[in-house]
């Protein structure tokens, strides 16, 4: 973790709930730190990889990138139009951008941390993200039937 | 830009005080789900309204003011159509055998083309976005469907671009994908032989018609007084009533749903909207006709009230199959079908869960296939992790490089994960 971060090193999921405004649901625990992973990591439906660990997927030179607000971007919703995955920051030290080329047409887009950021949600609770630029991708099934690619999203 | 101003309520007007793209952009989206709220309706039909409409499009066409027959459902309309005969002659016209002119045609032809023209003029007032007709997708197209469109604007997309991803795609994927087909489907003969009659679709015509009246109602398309004139009798139609079918001298038309029932679509960032309800119709009239979908899949009745693995098994739509499996649980449904287990290996990043790859013999779905069966990574509210099925290529025989492949990933990659919640 680079030196600069403002993030505490111990976040449980009760402080990035109370810095956020963004609620979980009453049956997660709430008190025990979350885990900052540096690797590969999936929640739910989606999944967060390392740029460097793609080959083929790229961000354009003249991607646009958002500074990540303290009440979070919202990446993707459920299946019922609740539950959203979001990514929350401290503000200035998280960007985003969607325009990442992806083959696999699975991405939703690319951050770049510099400070710890998270992912939360209300069902899977939080999780952290060491400081690195990932790709966040999406999850896909096989469908014999609809599709443009003969495969379908997975919503949770 | 010009745009129509009439005196007629319906009419597209233009609200000049528009100024940036912004408010332009709010506008359309309060009306786009606008229109979504017509297309879903529950209110009993504006008869007047309807019957007016219907009599202007029946004058464009240069035909007289028919004589109406109201039917609670469209699942009345065979019946109706039968007994209506012959004003509901077959609309197909072969090229042969067609009249020369247009007023020897039958009405439901007459109407038919009357829109079809209609919408190719219009077509020609609007600016769609340039790569559109070349069929191409460009990566912002993809992003643009993954963001609001507020958010859109500021990412430096053209409005006209915007609307089209916030507008248009929105409520064409509502429409088109949702209760058109499932209300076909569930209500009218599907024996292959042509029904009789031609079906005009009502409030479930609000995504070409609300289309044209938001572009200009934001200012960004003007139609001939003429255009705008017979737009409105079709928007009239659409916020009036239900679906409707024209005859020579008789006009069918149903009533709209007492009760409909959708979810969002997930991902969707412009209001799109699908058919759903867990335990009753999502779709109900009032004379007991009934349409079921779950998550935007129709499917029959036995699939929502009384799914097993004989009835799946029968089954030959694959999305009614995987609703149903969903409907008794995927171990429920592994056990039972008996599925033979290929692989078995822990979870990468979910300790102590193991991922399940099944073989899916031909016989069992008329396809071979593979299902990964997985386990969240978080517990439920009853201390359970749910488990849940992916249909996966029939090539992959190891259980990592089926997860891998769900994420795009091959199974060195997805072998590398730290932690699943």
């Amino acid at each position: 973790m680079k030196t600069h971060t403002t993030t505490p090193a111990a976040v449980t999921l009760a402080d990035l709930t109370a810095r956020t405004g963004l609620d979980v649901l009453a049956h997660l625990e709430r008190e025990v730190t979350i885990p900052v992973v540096a690797g590969l990591q999936a929640q739910g439906d989606l999944i967060v990889v390392p740029l460097a660990l793609l080959d083929g997927v790229t961000v354009p030179r003249h991607a646009r990138w958002a500074a990540v607000p303290a009440g979070g971007v919202e990446l993707l919703r459920g299946a019922a139009g609740g539950n959203p995955h979001s990514l929350v920051a401290d503000p200035g030290t998280c960007r985003w951008s969607r325009r990442v080329n992806d083959p696999q047409r699975l991405a939703l887009g690319v951050l770049d941390a510099a400070a710890v950021a998270y992912l939360i949600h209300p069902e899977h609770g939080g999780t952290g993200i060491a400081p690195g630029t990932y790709v966040i991708r999406r999850q896909r099934e096989r469908s014999e039937s609809t599709g443009r690619f003969g495969n379908r999203f997975i919503a949770d | 830009m010009t745009a129509v101003t009439t005196a007629r309520g319906a009419s597209p007007r233009f609200d000049s005080s528009l100024s940036s793209s912004l408010d332009r952009l709010s506008l359309a989206v309060a009306l786009r789900d606008e229109w979504l709220g017509h297309a879903f309706s529950t209110l009993p039909a504006d008869r007047p309204a309807a019957e007016a409409a219907v009599t202007g499009l029946y004058r464009l066409a240069g035909a007289p003011p028919p004589r109406f027959v109201w039917i609670p459902s469209p699942a009345a309309a065979p019946p109706a159509l039968q007994a209506g005969q012959p004003a509901f002659a077959r609309p197909r016209l072969r090229a042969a055998e067609a009249p020369a002119r247009r007023d020897g045609w039958p009405v439901p032809s007459r109407l038919a083309s009357l829109q079809s023209a209609l919408r190719t003029r219009l077509d020609r007032r609007i600016r769609r976005p340039a790569h559109l007709w070349r069929g191409q997708r460009p990566p912002w197209y993809h992003a643009a469907h993954t963001m609001a469109a507020e958010e859109g604007l500021h990412e430096g997309y053209a409005l006209r671009d915007i609307l089209w991803t916030a507008v248009h795609d929105p409520l064409a994927a509502t429409l088109l994908d949702g209760p058109r087909p499932a209300i076909r489907t569930a209500l009218l003969p599907s024996d292959g032989t042509e029904p009789l009659g031609l079906t005009f679709h009502g409030q479930h015509d609000a995504h070409w018609i609300g289309h044209y009246d938001i572009l200009a109602r934001t200012g960004l398309a003007g139609y001939p007084a003429a255009d705008a004139r017979q737009l409105a009798l079709w928007a009239g139609l659409a916020r009036s009533a239900g679906w409707w079918w024209p005859g020579d001298g008789v006009c069918v038309v149903a009533e709209r749903p007492a009760e409909v029932h959708t979810e969002p679509l997930p991902g969707a960032r412009h209001g799109e909207r699908r058919l759903h309800h867990p335990d009753r119709p999502a779709v109900r009239w009032s004379d007991g006709a009934e349409v079921h979908a779950l998550h935007g899949t129709a499917v029959p009745r036995w699939a929502v009230t009384d799914p097993t693995v004989a009835r799946i098994h029968r089954e030959p739509n694959v999305e009614v199959r995987r609703c149903a499996i969903e409907r008794i649980g995927w171990d429920t449904y592994i056990e039972e079908a008996g599925l033979h287990l290929l692989a078995k290996a822990p979870d990468p990043g979910n300790a102590g869960s193991h991922l399940h790859l099944y073989h899916v013999p031909r016989r069992v779905w008329g396809t071979p296939g593979r299902v990964l069966l997985v386990v969240n990574g978080s517990v439920e509210p009853d201390g359970r992790r749910r488990r849940y099925g992916l249909s996966v290529p029939a090539d992959i025989d190891d259980p990592v490089a089926a997860a891998g492949w769900s994420y795009g990933l091959s199974g060195p990659q997805y072998a590398r994960l730290a932690r699943r919640t």
